[in-house]
């Protein structure tokens, strides 16, 4: 069926166009259905000749891309149990909360996520409801169940393997399945019967599940809670190391400079999660005076752990690795809607606020393997916009002002609530 | 957000309380935590001295009792689809579909369902949602999935079953997952494979199953398209006829007064579910008048037609007679919709009900109906706070049930979204 092409035009004080241009002043774009067609300024941005267009303006506010936060559980609940335990509910129940959570982070300005694992087909389920017009939600990147060693990180999910035929056999079901990317898990994690401490997978078996995930022209990511899970996963040829946590076996934190380099060389991509423990940090400071025991004696180690992290956090900007932004919530103590928190850790460790965004943008979508499509502000890119009210080059709390979001062309209801 | 305030005052225009005959004009609820504290005249209803208060004012509107819905499918789409084709979609889908079902139907100020059929566990998982704070709907009756034969209406939902053995057994596998009452279908229906106008189970597997019910002081209903099936169904107990369609065997329309008596002498209560024909009519109607309509599809809306003045006709005779007519809207099946029960309560006024006993049948009884009067369908102290308010007053112009101003659930008032959203929900009618 032919259909008239529909014309929007955002206008704003100005525009951020994610790869990384100074900010735009007096900015517009034009959308044309779901495609970026121009960007530029109040007086050089128009319809075509004899086109209408929707029109926005946004006198005080910024146009920014959409958010693409490349790490996310859309199953979680984000009230602090354990993955063990979220795990024992019902599939039914968990895509439904998946339902809420896609909803809430689009209405918080984030046009794309990347689930790092799920519970059995939840989120392959979920993204029938979306196909299907049932359920408002990001752009959906997913991994499915991670693979897992017997009693890995987030084996309950559905996935453990062991030897290199059954990890290939296992990353060919998921992409049977409908998964856009394989997770990996190398090492331990909060799973009960893992050892976050320790690698899981033999470099063998990790390279057999990055290989055919390649294969299929699939990216493969890995969780690394140790230094140990690092070196392996490199070794194996993985394009999203996940934590990136640089700690010895031992669990004492030296950061590995060598690591780095080879991660910096590669051009493999890290997201260091930093949000969940600044999220946990400030809850229990907002209770100070409340805290139990157990809690102030957990506030500290927290910090502490926070801080060794964004310090490892700036060591490995600094040798040129690509730091790639992704909330990990809704796990732990970190709900979903609040990827701003995680954009504001990167602030925390040592970027300016210009490059947190790209990294919240440009960086993530690089990550996903999809920053030819979303990402940036571009013409011929995906029409994904966040506009918010103020300046975040200014002030990165301005992100949390949401103004308005456009996914795929169309501004979001973001009032709706059936 | 729950109320900070220790006490709610809602005061009206009038207040329907669903159980005096007339309104209680510049009438007041006085509601704590999730409770009714009380109801009357605003100048008789106040909180305890030095009590906080969270006070609503709404100077041109009524306030009544949240209504109660005796028949959804929470699964459905209600954009055509046929059951058979529903229930091939994943249990997790269904259950998506569901708590957006549950949200459009709370926001048009449904506070109670009652589920007359889904896919196996799923509103079970969804109430599991719900109760976990993962999501909001309605208070459900749930009956998880119906009681059929092998081949019989909705059996594709997963309760197949054959003997009184197998009908016991299921019965006492529903209570245990959590059924709230037992759905039967007694006769075939739209299942492709079932005879609509042929009884399915026999009158001992029925017996089996209300006798088992009752046992646990669970409630029955049957789905009933043909005569037999309700003969079948009062011989067996049954505390619900659902459609209650007078059909012979062979097809032929025909009220039958002897069986209608007995539902009225047992006291069965009777859900004639109007206007999802009306739905399926106006989706026709459409097609006819924007694209024109097959033969075939001719004959369907021609069909349609009939049927509903038949089913017209005898529901009015019911109600003349005095039977206990409820609001149960059937929907989101065919091409009707959750979100629009109040089609329904519309038809039971053109069928003959008064505007006053319209609102009746889709509040006081039909909680009633569902045994819950105890808790919900009136405005009465220590019942859930569950109070609608709609502009205007439906005591005169029933139609003024669309006209929500505002949803209270369990005494908090709830946040329904944009305008926007709410209206895309609701179905427009069609000339027919």
């Amino acid at each position: 069926m032919p259909q008239e092409a529909q014309f929007t035009i955002l206008r704003a004080a100005r525009l951020i166009d994610g790869d990384g241009s100074p900010v735009a002043e007096q900015a517009a774009i034009l959308l044309e259905g779901d495609t970026i067609r121009q960007v530029g300024t109040r007086e050089t941005v128009h319809a075509p000749e004899g086109a209408s267009a929707a029109e926005f303006d946004y006198p005080s506010g910024t146009i920014l891309p959409g958010l693409v936060d490349c790490h996310v559980h859309l199953i979680g609940i984000g009230d602090g149990r354990a993955g063990d335990e979220l795990v024992t509910l019902p599939d039914e129940v968990l895509t439904v909360q998946a339902a809420e959570n896609v909803r809430r982070h689009l209405y918080s300005g984030v046009t794309t996520v990347r689930d790092c694992g799920a519970k059995n087909r939840t989120t392959f389920l979920l993204r029938d409801a979306v196909e299907m017009g049932i359920v408002p939600s990001p752009r959906l990147i997913l991994a499915g169940r991670p693979v897992a060693i017997i009693g890995g990180h987030l084996s309950y999910f559905g996935i453990q393997a062991t030897g290199t035929t059954e990890c290939r056999a296992a990353v060919r079901q998921l992409i049977k399945e409908g998964a856009d990317f394989i997770k990996i898990t190398a090492t331990g994690g909060s799973t009960r019967t893992s050892h976050p401490l320790r690698p899981s997978f033999d470099v063998d078996e990790l390279t057999a599940i990055c290989d055919e995930a390649h294969k299929f022209g699939k990216h493969a990511a890995a969780h690394c809670a140790s230094s140990q899970g690092m070196v392996n996963a490199l070794d194996a040829g993985i394009d999203t190391i996940i934590h990136g946590v640089h700690k010895e076996a031992d669990g004492s934190d030296v950061y590995r400079p060598e690591i780095a380099e080879r991660i910096a060389e590669r051009g493999v991509c890290v997201n260091p999660t930093l949000g969940g423990a600044v999220t946990r940090i400030r809850m229990l400071e907002s209770m100070e005076s409340d805290l139990s025991h157990a809690e102030r004696a957990d506030l500290d180690t927290m910090r502490r752990a926070s801080e060794v992290r964004m310090d490892h956090f700036a060591r490995m900007r600094d040798a040129g690795v690509v730091m790639a932004a992704g909330s990990d919530s809704a796990w732990g103590n970190y709900r979903m809607g609040d990827f701003q928190t995680e954009i504001e850790a990167h602030v925390m460790a040592g970027m300016s606020n210009m490059d947190a965004i790209a990294s919240a943008t440009r960086d993530a979508a690089r990550s996903c393997w999809i920053e030819d499509r979303v990402g940036s502000l571009r013409p011929g890119m995906k029409a994904d916009a966040l506009v918010v009210e103020g300046d975040p080059t200014e002030d990165i709390a301005a992100l949390r002002r949401v103004s308005d979001v456009f996914l795929d062309g169309i501004r979001v209801d973001r009032d709706a609530r059936v | 957000m729950p109320p900070t305030a220790d006490f709610t005052l809602i005061t009206a225009s009038r207040v329907i309380d669903a159980k005096s005959d007339a309104p209680i004009d510049d009438g007041a609820i006085l509601t704590q935590g999730s409770k009714i504290v009380s109801v009357g005249r605003a100048e008789d209803v106040s909180a305890p001295e030095g009590a906080s208060v969270d006070v609503h004012h709404y100077p041109a509107a009524t306030a009544l009792p949240g209504m109660v819905d005796c028949h959804t499918h929470h699964n459905g789409f209600g954009d055509g689809r046929m059951g058979d084709d529903l229930a091939l979609l994943s249990d997790e889908l269904l259950t998506i579909q569901s708590a957006r079902n549950a949200r459009a139907s709370l926001y048009s100020g449904v506070t109670t369902i009652r589920e007359n059929g889904p896919k196996n566990v799923t509103m079970f998982r969804l109430r599991d949602s719900i109760d976990a704070g993962l999501t909001v709907g309605p208070r459900m009756h749930l009956c998880g999935r119906p009681v059929a034969i092998i081949g019989g209406h909705m059996g594709y939902f997963g309760g197949e079953v054959t003997g009184a053995n197998q009908t016991r057994a299921l019965t006492r596998q529903l209570i245990k997952e959590g059924a709230d009452y037992i759905k039967i279908t007694a006769t075939g229906g739209s299942t492709q494979t079932s005879f609509p106008l042929r009884p399915s189970f026999e009158i001992e597997e029925l017996r089996a199953v209300t006798e088992e019910a009752r046992k646990f002081g669970k409630l029955t209903a049957t789905h009933c398209l043909s005569s037999e099936g309700i003969a079948n169904s009062l011989e067996a107990n049954v505390d619900m006829i659902i459609h209650c369609a007078f059909r012979d065997a062979d097809g032929a329309n025909n009220f039958r007064e002897d069986i209608a008596e007995r539902i009225g002498e047992q006291g069965a209560y009777v859900n004639p579910t109007l206007h999802v024909g009306r739905s399926s009519a106006w989706t026709l109607a459409r097609k006819r008048d924007d694209h024109g309509l097959t033969p075939q599809e001719r004959e369907r809306l021609d069909d349609t037609l009939r049927g509903m003045e038949v089913r017209m006709d005898d529901t009015r005779r019911m109600i003349d007679m005095g039977l206990r007519v409820i609001t149960g809207s059937d929907s989101s099946w065919g091409n009707y919709k959750l979100g629009n029960t109040v089609y329904e309560t519309e038809l039971l006024v053109h069928a003959g009900y008064s505007n006053m006993q319209g609102i009746m049948s889709v509040t006081s009884w039909a909680a009633s109906a569902l045994d819950m009067d105890d808790r919900v369908g009136s405005l009465e102290p220590d019942k859930e706070a569950d109070i609608l308010i709609v502009n205007g007053n439906p005591a005169r112009e029933i139609s003024d049930l669309w006209n929500v101003a505002d949803v209270f659930f369990a005494g908090r008032k709830l946040e329904r979204g944009s305008d926007a959203s709410l209206s895309a929900v609701r179905q427009t009618p069609a000339q027919l």
